[in-house]
């Protein structure tokens, strides 16, 4: 009698443990806009906060424009000016989506799920669509996600002449990769 | 063709031409001369300042002037009552922050700290510059320390429902 009941509060924390909404706040979002006359358009924001709900099969990435860190600072301050990000008004660019095949991934069993993602992502205070394919890998406790799709500059209000001249390219690619706990 | 295009077909065509009678001047020589020294010495100028910008890198942090000097939980507390005002103080400014280490959170090959107001989970997230890794990668929870950072700012999460001030090119300060 006891071992059953030890069994089923084992199962049942078990279960709660899964179930919860998993988190990370050190998520990596790359952003590559290079091309084949300039390589300096690209960047990586290390502190992005992302989650993932199990129960609810939902993806969720939140990143702030400004911590996006260009290894060139001009490149970097033309990237946060008003004419392209203005991310003094529009601080943040957020991902809010749901698993579109959610029986590939079994939150529960060690091992590496190939998923679909698709939901609205919000750039410059302007949302578009944007499927991608993404990988779950479950470690006990812990999702490790990775994503890359690409997107297109003037869909979200940017441009400019250096996307015109080809220095910046008009379709960056996003790559994102996180360890939720 | 309009008239106007064969005009301009024929001036091309002619162009060797014209430049060989020019040439043939002693004063229009001189003229073209001078205009190629000055035509390269543009270019020159302009390379020079094509190089300049794209070879900038940003300075060492640990060598910049500090802005601020903050204490960690009274900083996120600015952010909680008022963000759009401490985003104005603070924002791109470099910040020597004095805090309790919370959390390390790999990211990547990198590691990033965490100082959190246990109160309210609010935090303080710094990002290091690559060469100042190794003195992140020491620091463990529970460690007093002083980090100084360029501040990129505060903003609200959705997610999370707190606030969180992200700082990139960290440095430990009393490594």
């Amino acid at each position: 009698m006891k071992k059953t009941i030890l069994s089923l509060i084992i199962a049942t924390v078990s279960m709660m443990t899964f179930a919860q909404k998993k988190t990370s706040t050190s998520a990596i979002v790359a952003f590559d806009a290079s091309t084949a006359i300039d390589n300096l358009p690209k960047a990586e924001n290390k502190t992005a906060i992302a989650a993932i709900d199990p129960a609810k099969n939902t993806v969720q990435f939140e990143a702030a424009i400004k911590n996006f860190a260009f290894a060139n600072p001009k490149i970097q301050e033309h990237f946060n000016q008003e004419s392209w990000l203005n991310s003094d008004k529009f601080p943040k660019a957020t991902f809010s989506g749901i698993i579109t095949n959610p029986s590939a991934v079994n939150f529960k069993k060690d091992g590496a799920y190939n998923v679909t993602v698709e939901g609205d992502l919000t750039i410059k205070g302007k949302t578009n669509k944007v499927t991608a394919p993404a990988t779950i890998v479950v470690i006990g406790n812990t999702l490790k996600t990775t994503a890359a799709f690409n997107i297109k500059l003037a869909d979200f209000g940017v441009e400019g002449q250096p996307i015109t001249a080809g220095k910046v390219s008009a379709e960056p690619k996003i790559s994102v990769s996180a360890e939720l706990n | 063709m309009t008239d106007q295009t064969l005009h301009k077909l024929v001036c091309l065509k002619n162009m060797p031409t014209i430049f060989r009678r020019m040439l043939k001047h002693p004063k229009n020589n001189k003229i073209l001369k001078w205009s190629a020294v000055i035509a390269g010495g543009l270019l020159l100028l302009g390379g020079a300042v094509y190089f300049y910008f794209a070879t900038l890198t940003h300075d060492d942090t640990a060598k910049l002037k500090v802005d601020y000097v903050v204490e960690a939980i009274p900083f996120i507390k600015e952010f909680e009552k008022d963000y759009l005002a401490a985003n104005k103080k603070y924002a791109e400014k470099i910040i020597s922050v004095k805090g309790i280490v919370t959390a390390t959170e790999p990211a990547d090959t990198t590691m990033n700290i965490k100082m959190t107001d246990t109160t309210t989970g609010s935090y303080l997230i710094f990002a290091f510059q690559d060469k100042h890794m190794s003195e992140a990668k020491k620091l463990k929870p529970g460690d007093n320390t002083v980090i100084k950072g360029s501040c990129s700012d505060g903003i609200y999460s959705d997610i999370l429902g707190i606030y969180f001030v992200s700082f990139k090119r960290s440095t430990v300060e009393n490594n």
